[in-house]
């Protein structure tokens, strides 16, 4: 398992698009990922569950990817969030 | 009856009730859960094919975004954990309706519970979709809005983007609803579409019936059911009046912006977003005079990064081309503030460490903002501006600090446009005091007539007791404004204003005389002040300006140009 501290960087934080973009991107990784925010665990491949967590700008979470290939899931998962999804 | 009006336009029609299709069911128990879970994937991949064909409807009645808010549809009826759960209660023995049910009622009231508006209106498009799974799955034959006679006024509880894609926007007079306002996603469909619509119409549901008839005023929110033969021919007279002046402003789209007597005028858009360029095209501006980069800086954390900022500044430059893009620099302090800047509170804001003083005390940021803005440059016709100048030392300063930063740039190899013209912002009464020494250092200038007005009168339009000396047509203001345009006037400099007297009917033929060069204004303002402009000649503005410059108080001024202009 391995994860990584971020703050949400974009001014809307993890609203539609963002979120629907970053879980089809770890839709595509056959490991666990979730995000810890809040003192709840969230599905990070449901964008559902990603706009349920209510995400917002300089919010502090941490994404967590367990199982093959974490370490390029988390990898790709920072990235986006820290190049505040291309927004 | 009154609503909110969210879509400007009168519509006179038949009401037609949308009953949202009830997709009541009765939960069963389900014994072959592998064959229920194929039914329900059955369903969910021909909803996805519905959406796809609403969504192309969409894109071409409203456009791009709408149809990819639509297509949204697809990957929330996708989402993995929501199929995963349903399966899951699905394999416990409950039928598809009431697990796909369950699972969507529960994002819907956590939407619904949320904070921000955002996340508030997602709760609406899992309702949308809610009800198209449910449909396919119970086998129910949608409303088809697409077949709906000519003249008709759509009444319904609540408006879905789906329904809006069905819309033939020709056969649809108007739309009313029960809920929603003017933030809305539908009600922004509906302007974007042109339909008259009033929402938020208490119990219209149950106090209209099928075929009525039906006035809707979009910009009032009036609502009149089953009208008198009086009020259909006022509101025809009305509507069709309106229709005539939307048809009128129409002739002047995509024609250049003149006067009677054939002085050509510059006319462009104050925008707030990058994105915000495509809309001042869209409504025939002819470039942007104001972008105010506050956006930018507002709901962050930090300070935005060069890279940011200039992928920003060369967004609204590539969708200008070689239109003019005027981009101000950083105008904080005041009433806008940014937490992150660390700025005092202070007594007299208005007066206090605000604009180009900040910036000219915060070289880190203002470096950071001059780069990205020069190296867009090389993107488009961009030009800065620098806000609340009150001294020719600021202008120097920040001039200094551009060619400091074009010489740092030149050296690292990255392009720019060597001939970036840098302008000031004419807002201050000081500035205005000393034109004539400002324009032999400015390329232009750009009244803001809203601050200008307020530092004038040193009136607060914001306080009551004082909001009735803040006028631009104030005796002061307008002596004020004539001497800005003078000064650029004779140093061979643009002038332009960008307050919201550039679009003041009233004030259009004294700007006209005065020399002004560029009105820049809000986008849906445009064809109605290119019309304005075309009517006047320089010599009938001369003549009512000399009048209004010799009248004493701001309501001679008032009364007279009201009684010289029929707006």
């Amino acid at each position: 398992m391995v994860s990584k501290v971020l703050t949400v960087p974009n001014a809307q934080g993890f609203h539609m698009r963002p979120a629907s973009v970053f879980a089809g991107a770890m839709g595509k990784y056959p490991c666990n990922v979730f995000i810890n925010f809040n003192g709840n665990k969230y599905n990070a491949k449901s964008t559902l569950n990603l706009i349920a967590a209510c995400m917002k700008c300089g919010s502090e979470i941490e994404l967590v990817c367990d199982g093959d290939q974490e370490e390029a899931a988390l990898a790709e998962g920072a990235k986006m969030i820290e190049d505040g999804f291309g927004e | 009856m009154k609503g909110i009006g969210v879509s400007a336009g009168i519509g006179i029609g038949k009401i037609l009730l949308v009953e949202e299709h009830s997709v009541e069911y009765t939960p069963k128990q389900v014994e072959d859960a592998v064959a229920e879970k194929s039914r329900f994937r059955n369903s969910v991949e021909q909803f996805c094919n519905n959406t796809r064909v609403q969504a192309e409807a969409l894109r071409k009645s409203a456009g791009d975004k709408e149809a990819e808010i639509m297509l949204g549809h697809i990957s929330i009826v996708n989402d993995p954990f929501l199929l995963g759960e349903v399966e899951k209660l699905i394999d416990a023995g409950q039928c598809a309706e009431s697990s796909f049910d369950s699972m969507c009622e529960m994002f819907i009231s956590i939407f619904s519970a949320a904070e921000d508006d955002l996340t508030k209106q997602r709760a609406t498009d899992v309702r949308d979709v809610r009800t198209g799974v449910l449909s396919i799955l119970l086998g129910i034959k949608e409303v088809k809005l697409s077949d709906v006679p000519e003249g008709t006024v759509i009444c319904v509880k609540e408006l879905t983007p789906s329904m809006i894609a069905e819309i033939k926007k020709e056969n649809i007079a108007g739309i009313l609803t029960e809920t929603g306002s003017t933030t809305s996603h539908s009600a922004i469909l509906a302007r974007v579409m042109e339909i008259p619509a009033v929402m938020s119409v208490p119990d219209i549901m149950t106090s209209a019936e099928n075929g009525s008839v039906v006035i809707l005023d979009g910009s009032k929110g009036t609502v009149i059911i089953s009208p008198d033969e009086a009020q259909i021919a006022d509101y025809t007279e009305k509507r069709e009046k309106l229709l005539r002046e939307i048809r009128e402003l129409q002739k002047y789209r995509g024609k250049p912006t003149v006067s009677a007597d054939g002085t050509e005028y510059e006319l462009v858009c104050n925008i707030g977003k990058p994105d915000d360029a495509a809309k001042a095209l869209e409504f025939d501006g002819e470039g942007v005079g104001l972008f105010r980069t506050e956006f930018l800086f507002m709901d962050k954390t930090s300070v935005p990064s060069e890279d940011e900022q200039f992928a920003e500044y060369k967004k609204a430059a590539m969708i200008l081309g070689s239109r003019p893009l005027i981009i101000r620099t950083l105008d904080i302090g005041g009433d806008k503030d940014i937490p992150y800047l660390g700025l005092a509170k202070e007594e007299n804001p208005f007066m206090g460490f605000r604009a180009i003083r900040y910036c000219l005390k915060n070289r880190d940021l203002f470096r950071i903002q001059l780069r990205a803005i020069l190296r867009a440059s090389a993107f488009g016709n961009i030009s800065i501006m620098f806000p609340l100048i009150t001294c020719v030392e600021e202008v120097r300063e920040g001039k200094a600090l551009v060619e400091q930063l074009k010489a740092e740039l030149t050296e690292q190899g990255i392009e720019f446009d060597r001939n970036i013209k840098v302008g000031i912002m004419t807002e201050t009464a000081a500035a205005g005091i000393i034109a004539d020494l400002l324009a032999r250092e400015s390329d232009f200038f750009s009244i803001g007539t809203n601050d200008l007005t307020g530092y004038t009168m040193a009136a607060d339009r914001g306080n009551s007791d004082v909001s009735y000396l803040y006028s631009a047509l104030q005796p002061a203001v307008l002596r004020m404004i004539r001497s800005i345009i003078t000064a650029a006037r004779n140093n061979n400099i643009p002038v332009g204003m960008c307050g919201e007297a550039a679009a003041d009917p009233l004030m259009i033929p004294l700007l006209i005389s005065f020399g002004l060069t560029e009105f820049s204004v809000s986008a849906p303002s445009i064809l109605r002040v290119r019309k304005c402009i075309s009517d006047w000649t320089k010599e009938k503005a001369d003549e009512i300006t000399d009048k209004v410059m010799s009248l004493a108080t701001e309501s001679e001024v008032r009364e007279y140009l009201s009684s010289v202009i029929v707006a």
